[in-house]
C-alpha cells in the first residue's frame, strides 16, 4: 500500500534530527564495517598470494609421510615418470624439484636448527619468485663450492656477512649425522622475519651427494595456469601415482586455514557489533516516536485501522530508515574501498609487526558482491527484529488514547 | 430498526478497588437521522457513554447494538473492522495525521476501506467542498485553524458513510464562530443527507441547536427530550 509507505517516510521526517542521527550512525558504522571488512579481504588475498608465489605453489607433491616426519628417507620415488606427467599436462606451468632436511646451523658464536632447502635454481626461478627477495650477494649459480644463502636476520643473529662460512649439521639417508662447510653467497629479506630465521638455501645437486642419494627429491613445487584448478590436478596426480601425496595449496598451509578462519571470526565479531549498535539504534529511536505518537496511533486504531496495517506502518518506518542508511553507508564504503584498491592503506604506522608475521605494509581492499548482499540481508533481518517491540507496543496501544486529554 | 440500542449499559471503573461508576444502566435508543447531544455536568460519564457506544471501550454490564448487531462481544480485531465500516468519530484533539494534508486525511479512511481510487479522489474533493474547506485541500493540519481541523475530521467522519457519528465535545476548543459554523455544517449534513448525529458538549448554544437532549448525572440519564431545533 503506497499511503502505508508515504505515511511512514513521513513520520520518519518529523523529527528530522533524531531520524538524522540514527541514519548518521547507521551509515558511519556500516562504511567502517565494510571498510574493515575490505582491508582483512585485502590482507588475506596479498598474504595468499605472496605465500604461493614465494614458497607454496598452487600444488605439491610428497611422500605421504613427509610432512609428518621429515626424514631425508621420506623421498619421492619415480621422480622423472611425474616430471614428464607434468611437462605433458596443460594446466600445469612451471614446477621445481627440491631436497629438504632439517639440521643445524653453525656458526662461530652460535647453533640454529633450520630446515636446509636444496633447489634447482633455474626452475626454482622459473616457478616462484623467492630470488626476488635477495638483498645483498649472489644467487645460488655462483661460482663457489657449495654456495647457501639465508635470511638477513638469521646472517644478523649469528654475525655472518658474505664470503663467510658456516657448517650444516644433518642426517644422511642411512641415518648417520653428517657436517658440511658452505658458503654464505647471498642474504634475503622475505615478507616473514620468521620465515628467514628458519630456512636456508643450497643447491638441490650439493645437497644430494651429501645426503648420498643420487635423485632424492622431497618435495615438488608447481603453478598452474588457473589456481582454481589446484584440487583436479592434486587429485589427478593422486589417481596416476602411487606412493606420493598431491596436495593443493589450501591443505598444504595450515597456515592459510588459520588465517580464513581468523578472517571469518572477525568478521563475525565486527558484524555483531554493528548490528547490536543497529537494534538499540532502532528500539530507542522507534520507542521514542511511538511514545509520543500515543494519542496519534490510537485514533487510527478508533477510526479503523487494523493493527496488522499499524505494525507494517512501524515496520515500514524503521526499515527505510535503516535501508536508506545501510545502503548509503555501502555506497560510500564501496567508492571508498574502489579509491583505496589503488592506492592502498599504508599502515607504516603498525608495520613492524606487521612485517615480522609476514603482511605487507600497503593492504590494497576489495570487496565482493555476495558480501555486499549478505550485509544488506542481515541489515533487514536485524531491524525487523529490533523493530519488533517497539512494534508491539504500538499495536497494543488502546483506542481510548484517542479521547483523552491533551 | 434503531441505529444505537444501548441496554442497561453499565461501565464501572476500578471495581475492586474503588469503584467509579461511569456509566450506569443506561437505555439509549437513537433512530436514523437523529441529531442528539448528550449534556451533563463534568465527570457525568459523557465520554464514556460515547466510547462504549462506539466501540472504543467495553462495557462492564449491558449491551450495545449499532444498526441491530450487538457489538459487545466481538473480538478486538472485528471491532475495528466494524467501526471502520459503521462509525464516524470526530475527537476533541488529536483528530488527524499531521503529516498528511487535508486531503490525504480525508482519503486515508476510504483507502483503509479499499475503496476505489477514483471513487476516493472524487468523494474527497466532494466532502471537503461540503465543509467550506476548498481552498485548504492541500494543507497540513499544523497550518489549519481549529475550526478548519475539526471540519476536516467531519469530513473524514463522513467519508467512510458510517451509520452514526459520534462526536465527544466537537466544539470545545473553538471559538463561538468557528463552533456555530461546524454546526451550521452538521446540522446541513443532518438535514441533507440524513447522517445521524450523537455529539456531547456542555456549550448551552450547542444545546440548543440540538432536536434532542439527552441529560445525564453521575453516569445515569436523568432526562430526555426532544424540541424542535
Ligand atoms: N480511565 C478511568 N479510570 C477511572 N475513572 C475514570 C476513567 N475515565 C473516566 N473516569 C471517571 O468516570 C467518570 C465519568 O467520566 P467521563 O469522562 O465519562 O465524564 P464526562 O461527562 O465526559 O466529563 P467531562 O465533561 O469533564 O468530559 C468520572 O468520574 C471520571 O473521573
Ligand atoms: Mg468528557
Amino acid at each position: 500500500m503506497l499511503t502505508l509507505l508515504t505515511l511512514s517516510w513521513r513520520n520518519i521526517w518529523r523529527h528530522p534530527g533524531r531520524s538524522g542521527a540514527l541514519l548518521a550512525a547507521i551509515i558511519a558504522g556500516l562504511w567502517a564495517g565494510c571498510l574493515t571488512v575490505g582491508a582483512m579481504n585485502g590482507m588475506l588475498k596479498q598474504r595468499l598470494d605472496y605465500l604461493i608465489n614465494n614458497e607454496i605453489t598452487h600444488v605439491q607433491i610428497h611422500h605421504p609421510q613427509f610432512s609428518r616426519d621429515p626424514y631425508p628417507r621420506h623421498a619421492i620415488s619415480g621422480g622423472d615418470q611425474i616430471k614428464s606427467w607434468l611437462e605433458q599436462d596443460q594446466r600445469v606451468g612451471n614446477f621445481s624439484f627440491r631436497t629438504l632436511t632439517d639440521g643445524m646451523l653453525q656458526s662461530a658464536i652460535k647453533t640454529s636448527g633450520v630446515r636446509i632447502r636444496g633447489i634447482d635454481p633455474p626452475s626454482e626461478t622459473r616457478t616462484t619468485r623467492f630470488h626476488e627477495h635477495l638483498i645483498a650477494g649472489d644467487y645460488l649459480e655462483a661460482q663457489v663450492r657449495n654456495p647457501l644463502i639465508m635470511g638477513q636476520s638469521l646472517a644478523q643473529s649469528h654475525n655472518l656477512d658474505i664470503g663467510h662460512r658456516i657448517v650444516l649439521v644433518f642426517e644422511t639417508l642411512d641415518s648417520e649425522l653428517t657436517a658440511a662447510a658452505f658458503n654464505l653467497v647471498g642474504i634475503f629479506s622475505s615478507a616473514s622475519e620468521h620465515y628467514d630465521n628458519a630456512n636456508v638455501f643450497v643447491r638441490a645437486d650439493d645437497l644430494k651427494g651429501l645426503l648420498g642419494g643420487e635423485a632424492i627429491v622431497h618435495e615438488i613445487a608447481m603453478m598452474l595456469h588457473d589456481a582454481d584448478q589446484a584440487a583436479t590436478v592434486a587429485a589427478d596426480l593422486n589417481a596416476e601415482f602411487t606412493g606420493i601425496i598431491a596436495q593443493p595449496w589450501h591443505e598444504l598451509s595450515p597456515e592459510l586455514q588459520t588465517l580464513v578462519d581468523y578472517g571469518q571470526v572477525m568478521l563475525l565479531i565486527i558484524t555483531i557489533v554493528i548490528m547490536l549498535a543497529l537494534a538499540f539504534g532502532i528500539i530507542n529511536t522507534m520507542l521514542m516516536a511511538i511514545f509520543e505518537r500515543l494519542h496519534e496511533i490510537g485514533m487510527l486504531i478508533s477510526v479503523g485501522m487494523s493493527r496488522v496495517r499499524v505494525l507494517a506502518m512501524i515496520l515500514l518506518e524503521s526499515l527505510i530508515l535503516t535501508l536508506v542508511g545501510a545502503l548509503t553507508g555501502m555506497i560510500l564504503a564501496a567508492v571508498t574501498v574502489t579509491w583505496l584498491k589503488e592506492r592502498g592503506i599504508n599502515l607504516e604506522l603498525f608495520a613492524s609487526g606487521l612485517a615480522e608475521i609476514g603482511y605487507d605494509t600497503i593492504i590494497y581492499p576489495f570487496l565482493q558482491p555476495g558480501e555486499f548482499v549478505l550485509i544488506v540481508f542481515v541489515v533487514i533481518v536485524v531491524t525487523l527484529l529490533a523493530s519488533t517491540y517497539p512494534a508491539i507496543k504500538a499495536i497494543r496501544i488502546d483506542p481510548l488514547e484517542a479521547t483523552k486529554g491533551k | 430498526m434503531p441505529v444505537v440500542q444501548t441496554r442497561q449499559l453499565t461501565r464501572t471503573y476500578n471495581p475492586d478497588t474503588i469503584p467509579v461508576h461511569a456509566v450506569r444502566q443506561a437505555d439509549l435508543c437513537i433512530e436514523e437521522g437523529e441529531f442528539t447531544s448528550i449534556v451533563g455536568p463534568s465527570g457525568s460519564g459523557k465520554t464514556t457513554l460515547l466510547n462504549l457506544i462506539g466501540g472504543l471501550d467495553r462495557p462492564t454490564s449491558g449491551s450495545v447494538h449499532i444498526n441491530g448487531t450487538d457489538i459487545t462481544g466481538m473480538s478486538d480485531s472485528k471491532l475495528i473492522d466494524f467501526r471502520l465500516w459503521h462509525i464516524g468519530f470526530v475527537f476533541q484533539h488529536y483528530n488527524l495525521i499531521p503529516v498528511f494534508s487535508a486531503r490525504e486525511n480525508v482519503a486515508f479512511i476510504m483507502l483503509l476501506q479499499n475503496r476505489d481510487k477514483d471513487e476516493i479522489a472524487r468523494r474527497t474533493d466532494e466532502l471537503l467542498d461540503e465543509v467550506g474547506l476548498e481552498k485548504r485541500k492541500d494543507t497540513r493540519p499544523a497550518q489549519l485553524s481549529g475550526g478548519e481541523q475539526q471540519r476536516v475530521a467531519v469530513a473524514r467522519a463522513l467519508a467512510c458513510e458510517p451509520k452514526i457519528i459520534l462526536a465527544d465535545e466537537p466544539t470545545a476548543n473553538l471559538d463561538t464562530t468557528a463552533a456555530m459554523n461546524l454546526l451550521d455544517i452538521m446540522t446541513r449534513m443532518n438535514r441533507e443527507k440524513k447522517v445521524t448525529f450523537l455529539f456531547s458538549t456542555h456549550d448551552q448554544r450547542v444545546i440548543d441547536r440540538a432536536r434532542r437532549v439527552v441529560r445525564m448525572l453521575d453516569g445515569a440519564i436523568v432526562e430526555d427530550s426532544c424540541h424542535e431545533g
